[in-house]
């Protein structure tokens, strides 16, 4: 332990405040005696200390200062940018993926538009040159006769039928065949032959569907009539081959109220687009020839009218006979009632034409279709 | 970093040994984000970021005041490895070293300052332990003296001794006490 004389001297020496000649005996002392040099010696690394511990804190004080400074400015801008910051961050956040479902979407949406839109435009298409020839009833003369005959509420309502159009007969116990598309969604169905009225026979009787075949627009009808007994020996066969192109062939049927006789050739030997199941025939033909029989001079019947095409003149198009025979084969026998026999014997086969349509022409109904 | 008030980093860093406020406060503001982040990454968290920083830039101060002190590398780099180290010293302090240190920067060994650091960390450590062990008014007494450099007869009249001998007195007991308590920690270190 130093004394407090000693202490002042250490530190007046160490301050450098000694004078010249006692600075010399002090210096002189501390190489004799030691204990006085380690105490001058640790007083000097506590004054380093010292210093730097000051030092440091100053800094440190200052440093703290240069810190909430920098802490008031974020927290300024902070603030400023508070308002926006949870959406900010959520979009920086989500950015990407929001735009990639975003385009995904929109590419979604715009290509299913458009390939719905190619599709409804290719069924447009379809639809605008294809036209099935059903006959749509004047709606407005429909309209009129119903207002006509309301008061009359005793007298019973003769509703006009909606649609018409032709079928034959293919046995002679009553079955006949049409166009799928003529009694497709048919309340009740009948069919008319004017074919005699000169002679006052119009024969009327009222049909059901047996059996049908959309894909090939074909329906087999039966009369149920109970005051029809038969149709006798039919006078046309059916071919079950194809038949060769530019073959002459005719039609009969009800695009009016009155049976009307139409004739061409088969121009071609596949249907609307390439069908493989009807020929192309250059008859011209209306609404209401669907379901007519198609003819060729030897009285073997070939096809059954079905439809025509608006974008090309005169091509109208028949399912070939083929399809009916196999459609016909087709048929479950519960659905039958009584044999469909089909004709053997061709009796028209050295007929001239207007011979031939005499033979057939009691055979060939209008059919009435109402809804 | 903002270089227009200083051409070049020797302008910067010499600014830095003059203590200028400016300078410390382009340097500070430049580079806490940049320790925070590591601090962070480096289970830790911000106020301890903002210690290491101070600290960091205070070690970067008093290396510029060694005499021969030259700066091989960026303020950046250099700034960085003291944080780096005075980290994971803490780390190591606190046993919570992780193993694998997620750097962000290059850093330099500090292989030439590496014993001065050390004596003065040793010496600003024991100090402070020194004077809070030595309590009250002895340590008001000795910071006021050797800090701040008050002479005697402020620290009479702020202390209210009777007269500065009174004080002188006072003084030589604080200072025996505390050297006793300074080496018996630095000794211990």
């Amino acid at each position: 332990m130093v004394t407090k004389e000693e202490y002042e001297q250490i530190e007046a020496y160490l301050n450098g405040t000694l004078k010249t000649e006692q600075r010399a005996q002090f210096e002189q002392r501390l190489r004799n005696e030691p204990q006085l040099a380690k105490e001058t010696a640790e007083q000097r690394l506590l004054l380093q200390s010292f210093r730097v511990y000051g030092k440091r804190n100053q800094f440190k004080e200052q440093l703290e200062g240069i810190h909430q400074e920098m802490q008031a400015e974020t927290a300024r801008s902070k603030r400023l940018a508070f308002e926006s910051y949870g959406v900010r961050a959520f979009w920086k956040k989500h950015l990407p993926t929001m735009a990639v479902a975003a385009s995904v979407a929109l590419v979604t949406v715009f290509s299913t538009l458009l390939v719905m839109d190619y599709v409804r435009s290719l069924e447009n298409k379809q639809a605008t040159y294809y036209r099935a020839l059903k006959r749509e009833v004047d709606n407005i003369k429909r309209k009129q006769n119903v207002t006509n005959d309301l008061p009359a509420s005793n007298a019973p309502v003769v509703v006009p039928a909606r649609y018409s159009a032709t079928g034959f007969v293919v046995s002679s116990n009553g079955y006949l065949v049409t166009d799928y598309h003529v009694i497709e969604g048919a309340n009740s169905l009948f069919i008319e032959s004017r074919a005699e009225s000169r002679s006052d026979k119009i024969q009327r009787y009222q049909v059901k569907e047996v059996y049908s075949d959309p894909a090939r627009d074909l329906a087999i009808l039966k009369i149920v009539d109970t005051s029809f007994v038969s149709f006798g020996q039919l006078p046309y066969t059916f071919k079950t081959t194809e038949s060769e192109l530019g073959e002459p062939v005719y039609t009969l049927a009800y695009p009016r109220e009155d049976i009307v006789y139409g004739d061409g050739s088969i121009s071609s030997l596949t249907g609307f687009e390439g069908d493989t199941t009807a020929y192309q025939i250059s008859i011209p033909v209306n609404p209401g020839n669907s379901g007519g029989p198609l003819l060729d001079g030897k009285g073997h019947l070939i096809g059954i009218v079905k439809g025509k095409s608006v974008a090309e003149d005169g091509a109208a198009f028949a399912v070939k006979s083929k399809h009916l025979l196999k459609l016909i084969r087709s048929i479950p026998k519960d659905s039958l009632s009584g044999t469909l026999a089909l004709p053997r014997t061709n009796r028209m086969k050295g007929l001239k034409r207007p011979e031939q349509i005499k033979q057939i022409q009691g055979l060939v109904f209008n059919v009435k279709v109402y809804h | 970093m903002n270089k227009n008030s200083y051409g070049s980093e020797e302008e910067l860093l010499s600014a830095v040994g003059r203590q200028d406020s400016t300078a410390l406060n382009l340097i500070y503001k430049t580079y806490f984000p940049m320790i925070l982040h590591f601090v962070i990454q480096n289970n830790g968290t911000e106020p301890e970021a903002k210690d290491v920083c101070q600290e960091s830039i205070i070690v970067l101060y008093e290396n510029t005041q060694q005499p021969g002190f030259a700066l091989s590398c960026k303020i950046k780099t250099y700034l960085y490895s003291v944080c780096r180290r005075q980290w994971l010293k803490r780390l190591a302090e606190k046993g919570r070293y992780v193993g694998k240190v997620e750097d962000f920067e290059n850093f330099v060994a500090l292989e030439d300052e590496r014993a001065a650091m050390d004596e003065r960390e040793k010496q600003f450590g024991v100090m402070r332990q020194a004077l809070t062990q030595l309590g009250e008014p002895c340590r008001t007494l000795m910071e006021d003296f050797f800090v701040h450099s008050l002479t005697m007869q402020q620290i009479t009249d702020k202390m209210g001794y009777t007269n500065a001998d009174n004080a002188k007195n006072q003084k030589y007991k604080c200072l025996m006490r505390l050297k006793k308590l300074f080496f018996a920690g630095y000794r211990s270190d």
